[in-house]
Parts: structure tokens; C-alpha cells; sequence
């Protein structure tokens, strides 16, 4: 016990040194404060503190250098374009220039910097700069399954970030993981899933362009049954929905009637959103909830406002908002606290560049300035020096 | 009644033990051991495979080892064994289907009881563990309704006519084509409906919703059609020559001759005909599922055809097994059983009747 404690010292030791050098590189040596999960402290301390540290680390990374091993995430299909379209940027560590991926537009006139993409927003957590194409400070490789299979994954540890479409306590509510457990998981809300409400062409035509909240549930529950009640075409109402059991269903039922057991009787449901685009097209007195990337606002499915206690959420303004009822934030999970290269990955992601290219270029909601900074505030370098 | 019963068991009995005798005294000492071990290592390599075994190669090449060595030298016994044993899988492997369905119904059978089955109060499906299956065996009974009535007053005339009136060149023309008609996957005849049908009714005549029960009958009732055609045309032509002669040679004209002698003798292999239609009727899934529209409920009244509510036994499962899960999926797997006690009393009808047409008219085609 003893004898491995002594090797282990050694070890961390000689990590140290390598984080003092990397350290003083990257202009970061004697800032003092938190070990945020991490432990970059300075040289002089005992190996005692590092230990810590590194048991508070998930498994996979060894914690106390300057980590540069594959960082894995795994999870939600829906969170998937997100944070693989950052790995793959992340990965080729584009040069500041390169037009399509890291433009001077972006390289210069926001961040004010010519060095390479993946380089750049490593270097604020003490990474070295490779200054080469296809090799970034650490790789990053994403995965593709389920949002459970990567909320497991995080939590024992086969993975870095756990990509989720719905909270961890949802995807483990059947498994009875206990609270502490769940404390565990340091949730990262990356960017909103949203979906505007849609009307057939003829009645936004016709002059509908916003429903309140309560119109919606009647909708839904057979008690309004004709446009002209709320504005529109004396025409029938037919209200489209998803599959009884699918995620989009239970979530609809638990987010604008407030119980996942609410009982709804839309006129016709569909399996996919493509078929719900067809029919929408196709009829003349059609309303339903659609992915953003179906909607049309010059076309087949033009989206309508929804009003909420006088606050309206209209597409392409603040649908992206916690308490439009039709939107779910998209997790990146870490598990026991966030590593330095974790940190550097998710910020990277939060970053303007993230949110822009990875987020809404993928058809999803940017967060909200406000929210910005609370998830950015998580992952600041200066939880890590 | 009980006597007969009595005698044909004696007698079947009999006919094993003789069976049984000869087996042993007709095969070769070798042969016999060559059964043995072919059946015997089946058998451990299907246990050790549901137990998920590694060892589960090993019964396999014996079996294999047995099958090149009887192959070598006894031929025929090993065919025999062979066949036999195809035979035996089949019907394993319905009957494992059928235990499985039980199985997997099992869990909503006991939350639900009897109400799975007759339940008409809302909730009806997926809120606080209730899924009653009503609404969708009304569906089913209203799609294959009108399917039937489609498809059998179609289907007989058209029989009617390849077999009896049509010239012989004409017929050998259409019988093919009708049996074509059959093979075009059941999704094209969605498709249609989905994309022609159900849009005409919406736009012509304002239905609730696009696609109703009306529309996705009238499909199926087409795709039905070809099944009638030709059960009821083999039945037609079933019927002897010799009886058709001789109401010919009374001085009968050709239509008198069908109208009340053909048709009559041919009338139970048609009702077969007609039986198998509706069964296909019953259990066409593709089709309805991309023409119905998926809401749970009763019509009223019930016959409502143009309803807004749209969901069969088959399409329920079809649009919702992709994400059901526990109670739900059992609820699924017991729309699964009661479709398919369904067909099967139908098709077990339809058999009896053409069992009991051939024994009628036995003669030159029994």
C-alpha cells in the first residue's frame, strides 16, 4: 500500500512538472486558486492534494498533466450533430483563413487571433498549440446511440461527455440510481430543441398568426373544432400529432398539458416529421408541432406565434427560451465534476463560433445570452489554472 | 358419435404400432443409430442455443458429421430422416411463435383482464396503464367489411367469368395477370391510396381527416381481390366435366348450365375463396398504416366509415412498436394474438370447406 502510494507520488510528480512547463508556456504559471476537478496546481505542492484530485476524475483520464488522450462522448441522436460537427472541426484544426471552416470572419474580426481553430480555444486551458492541420491539442470522437446508453456511459465512466435529450434523472428514472449518484452528474446544456407550431398554408393565410396556449390545449382536446373560433376560416381544425409512446408525444402531453398521462385526442398522428409535412401540405385547415428544420415560413408549413400569459413566442425570435413549453434543452454530461479537457471541448462548444455553426446550423436554438454565460461560466478556463 | 371417435383412435393407434414395427424391422441397425443421433443432436444444439451457449458448435457438427456420413450409406433413410426433420421444425417453429405471442400478452392480460377486450370508457389507450384494444378490433371489423364487399361480389364475378364465359385465349391471358395483381407489394396499393385515394376524399368531400376507414378498406378490398379471383376459379373449374355435360346435354344453354349447376357445386370452394380474401383483408398491415389515421376511438354510430378515428389491430402494431415499451409493447402483443386467432378460425374454415368440397365432388380431382 504503501509502496504503490510512494510510486504513484513519483508519477504525479513528474506530471507536475510537465504541468509547470506547459503551464508557463501558455503564460498561465502562478495563478493560484481552484482545482476545479483538475489538478494543475503548482509544483510545490505535495502529492497528497493530487491524489485527491484525481479520484474525483472520471476513470479514463488521468488527471494530474496536461491530459491529451481521445476525449469520447457517446448519446442522444438529437445532441449527436452538435457535438460531432464540433469534433470534426475540432479534429482538422483549421488554419485561421480556411474560408470554410475557421473564417478570417470569424478568426479575426471576433476573436481577433490567427492561430488555428482547435489550437485556439485549447490554448485558454494550457494546452500547446500544434500549429498543424489534423492534429488538434487532444482528439475528440463522438458517438452515436441513445440518450440512456450515453447518460450510462458517462456514469461508469466509458465515456467523457454523455450526449442527452433529456435530463439524467429522466433517462435513469427506471433504474433506481440514488441521489447522490445523480449529484454526480454535471449537466452542460449545449443548445434547445424547439418546435414552432405550424399551421396549413390557407389558414395563415387567412389571417391566423398567433394562438394562445389555452387555445392549443382545446385544439387538442376536441373542444375548439373550428378556425373561426380563434380568428381564422369558418373551417373544421384538424390537429395533427406524433405517435402515441414516442418521445416527441410524452413530451408534448407533459410540456403543454403539464402531465405526460394527459389525455389528447388529435384528429390524426404520424410517425415522422416527413409525413406530418406532407399532410400539412396537402390539407387546408391543418395545425401541428414540427421539427424546426420542416418548418416553411414561405411555404407548405408556415409557422404561427404562440401566446403564453401575454408572452409571445414567435419562430425565429425566442422559441429557444426554458419556458417555451414546446422546447427541450440538449446535455452534455460529465460525470463527477468537468475536466480541464472536457472544459476546453464544451467551451469550445458554447463559444459564439459553436453556437453558430454547430447549433443553429444543425437546426437547433442557440442558448440565450443569459443562459450563455451560466453554462460558459461552468467551463471558464479559470476554474482550471 | 363417441363411437366413431372410439374406433378411429383404435385404429390410429393400430396403424402407429405397425408403423412403429416396421420402421424397426425395414432400417438398418446403422441407419436407425443415424436417426437417432440426427434427431438427438438437433435437438441439444436448439437447447444449447436459447441457453445462449458457446458450446452450441459442437451438437452442430455432429449433426453435420452424421449427415456426410449418411449421405455415403444410407441414402434414402437419410432423406427420409431429413424431410421428417424439416417437417418437425415447421411446425416448432409455429408453435414457438404461438408460445412467444402468449408469453409476451401475458403481462397486459393480467393488468387489463377482460377489458382488454371490452373496454369502451376513455381513456381507451396509453394514459395511466390502460390499453384496451376495442377500438381497434371495431377498425379491423370495418376495414375487412368493406374490403369484403368489395372484393367478393368482384372476385366471384371475375371467377366467374375467366372460368366459364371468357374464351380460352382471352383466359389464358387474364388468369396470369390476376395472379400478377397479387404479387405488387402491398405499399404500392398504399402509396396510391395515400397519395390518389385518400386525397381525393379529403379535397372532394371534406372528410375529418386524410385517410379513413372508407378509403383503406376500398385498398384492401382491391388488394383482397386477386386472392378471391383465383381460390374461386380453381373451385370453379374443380367442378367435373361430366357434370356439366350432362346439363348440356339436356339442352341447357352454357349460362344455365353455370348459374344452376357449376355454380352450386362450386359454391363451397368459393365461400373458401371469399374466406381467404377476408383473412387477407384482416391482416394487411403496409397498406393501412400509411393511409389510416392513427387516433384511437368509436365511431358514431359505429358503421361511421368517414370517422376521424383510424387504427387497426395491424396498424397499431405496425406505428407503434418502434417505441413501445413495457406495458404498452405487451398491449401490442396481444393485438398480435387476437389478429391472429382471427385469421386462424378463418382459415381453418375455409380449409374445412375445401376439404369438404373435394370430398363432394371427389371423382377425378380427388
Amino acid at each position: 500500500m504503501a509502496d504503490s502510494n510512494r510510486t504513484f507520488d513519483g508519477a504525479s510528480r513528474r506530471k507536475f512538472m510537465l504541468v509547470t512547463g506547459t503551464g508557463a508556456v501558455a503564460g498561465l504559471a502562478g495563478c493560484g486558486g481552484q482545482s476545479g476537478g483538475s489538478g494543475g496546481e503548482s509544483g510545490g505542492e505535495s502529492g497528497g492534494s493530487d491524489a485527491t484530485a484525481t479520484q474525483t476524475e472520471s476513470d479514463d483520464s488521468s488527471s494530474s498533466g496536461m491530459d491529451t488522450s481521445v476525449l469520447t462522448g457517446d448519446g442522444s441522436s438529437t445532441v449527436f450533430p452538435i457535438t460531432n460537427t464540433a469534433s470534426s472541426y475540432w479534429n482538422s484544426n483549421p488554419e485561421a483563413g480556411d474560408e470554410d471552416y475557421w473564417p478570417q470572419s470569424w478568426a479575426s474580426e471576433e476573436y481577433n487571433t490567427d492561430m488555428r481553430l482547435a489550437d485556439f480555444f485549447a490554448q485558454d486551458y494550457g494546452y500547446e498549440t500544434t500549429g498543424e492541420r489534423s492534429v488538434p491539442p487532444f482528439r475528440v470522437s463522438i458517438a452515436l446511440s441513445h440518450s440512456g446508453t450515453g447518460v450510462e456511459g458517462v456514469m461508469e465512466g466509458r465515456v467523457d461527455i454523455g450526449d442527452s435529450s433529456a435530463p439524467a434523472e429522466a433517462e435513469l428514472a427506471g433504474s433506481d440510481v440514488s441521489q447522490s449518484t445523480l449529484d454526480n452528474f454535471t449537466d452542460h446544456v449545449v443548445g434547445v430543441d424547439g418546435q414552432p407550431i405550424v399551421v396549413s398554408r390557407e389558414i395563415a393565410d387567412a389571417g391566423v398568426e398567433s394562438i394562445t396556449i389555452e387555445e392549443l390545449r382545446s385544439m387538442y382536446r376536441q373542444e375548439i373544432t373550428n378556425w373561426s373560433e380563434v380568428g381564422g376560416p369558418d373551417r373544421d381544425i384538424l390537429a395533427l400529432g406524433r405517435a402515441e409512446g414516442s418521445g416527441t408525444d410524452t413530451s408534448f402531453r407533459a410540456n403543454v398539458f403539464g402531465d405526460p398521462n394527459a389525455s389528447i385526442s388529435p384528429d390524426q398522428r404520424f410517425g415522422q416529421n416527413q409525413q406530418l409535412q406532407q399532410a400539412i401540405a396537402q390539407a387546408d385547415n391543418a395545425i401541428a408541432y414540427i421539427a424546426l428544420a420542416f418548418v416553411e415560413p414561405d411555404g407548405a408549413t408556415p409557422p404561427v406565434d404562440l401566446v403564453i400569459d401575454g408572452t409571445t413566442y414567435a419562430y425565429g425570435e425566442n422559441l429557444g427560451a426554458q419556458d417555451y413549453p414546446l422546447s427541450r434543452d440538449l446535455h452534455a454530461y460529465t460525470w463527477e465534476g468537468t475536466s480541464r479537457k472536457e472544459a476546453a471541448f464544451l467551451n469550445f462548444v458554447l463559444s459564439d463560433f459553436g453556437q453558430e455553426n454547430f447549433v443553429k446550423s444543425n437546426n437547433y436554438f442557440a442558448l440565450p445570452q443569459d443562459r450563455l454565460e451560466t453554462e460558459r461560466a461552468k467551463v471558464d478556463p479559470s476554474n482550471f489554472s | 358419435m363417441l363411437q366413431s371417435i372410439h374406433t378411429r383412435a383404435t385404429h390410429n393407434l393400430s396403424a402407429a404400432a405397425t408403423f412403429a414395427r416396421n420402421y424397426r424391422a425395414r432400417t438398418d441397425d446403422g441407419a436407425l443409430l443415424m436417426h437417432l443421433l440426427g434427431g438427438l443432436s438437433t435437438a441439444v444444439a436448439f437447447v444449447l442455443f436459447l441457453r445462449g451457449s458457446q458450446w452450441t458448435i459442437l451438437p452442430i457438427i455432429v449433426f453435420l458429421a452424421t449427415v456426410a456420413i449418411g449421405w455415403r450409406r444410407y441414402q434414402a433413410e437419410l432423406v427420409k430422416g431429413l424431410t421428417f426433420l424439416t417437417t418437425v421444425a415447421t411446425v416448432s417453429i409455429l408453435s414457438l411463435i404461438i408460445v412467444f405471442l402468449l408469453l409476451r400478452s401475458l403481462p397486459i392480460v393480467t393488468e387489463m383482464g377482460a377489458s382488454l377486450l371490452t373496454r369502451t370508457s376513455q381513456p381507451l389507450w396509453g394514459q395511466n396503464g390502460v390499453y384496451a384494444l376495442t377500438p381497434m378490433m371495431i377498425g379491423t371489423a370495418l376495414t375487412t367489411v368493406i374490403a369484403t364487399t368489395i372484393a367478393a361480389p368482384l372476385g366471384i364475378a371475375g371467377a366467374i367469368f375467366v372460368s366459364e364465359i371468357a374464351p380460352r385465349r382471352l383466359r389464358e391471358i387474364v388468369k396470369p395477370g390476376i395472379e400478377l395483381m397479387a404479387g405488387i407489394p402491398s405499399i404500392t396499393y398504399g402509396f396510391i391510396g395515400l397519395t390518389i385515394f385518400n386525397q381525393y376524399l379529403y379535397t372532394e368531400f371534406r372528410t375529418p381527416t386524410i385517410g379513413n376507414y372508407f378509403a383503406a378498406g376500398i385498398m384492401i378490398g382491391i388488394m383482397a381481390l386477386p386472392t378471391v379471383v383465383s381460390v374461386a376459379e380453381d373451385a370453379l373449374s374443380t367442378v367435373p366435366e361430366s357434370m356439366k355435360n350432362g346439363s348440356l346435354a339436356m339442352g341447357s344453354t352454357n349460362w344455365q348450365t353455370t348459374q344452376s349447376v357449376t355454380i352450386p357445386a362450386a359454391l363451397s370452394g368459393v365461400s373458401a375463396g371469399v374466406l381467404l380474401g377476408v383473412g387477407r383483408a384482416m391482416g394487411e398491415t403496409m397498406a393501412a398504416t400509411v393511409m389510416l389515421s392513427h387516433t384511437k376511438g368509436f365511431p358514431t354510430p359505429v358503421f361511421d366509415v368517414f370517422t376521424n378515428y383510424g387504427e387497426t389491430l395491424t396498424t397499431v402494431i405496425a406505428f407503434e412498436g418502434g417505441n413501445a415499451s413495457g406495458l404498452h409493447m405487451s398491449a401490442l402483443f396481444a393485438a398480435g394474438v387476437v389478429l391472429f386467432f382471427m385469421v386462424m378460425v378463418l382459415s381453418v374454415t375455409s380449409q374445412w370447406i375445401e376439404w369438404r368440397m373435394h370430398r363432394k365432388l371427389g371423382g377425378e380431382n380427388a
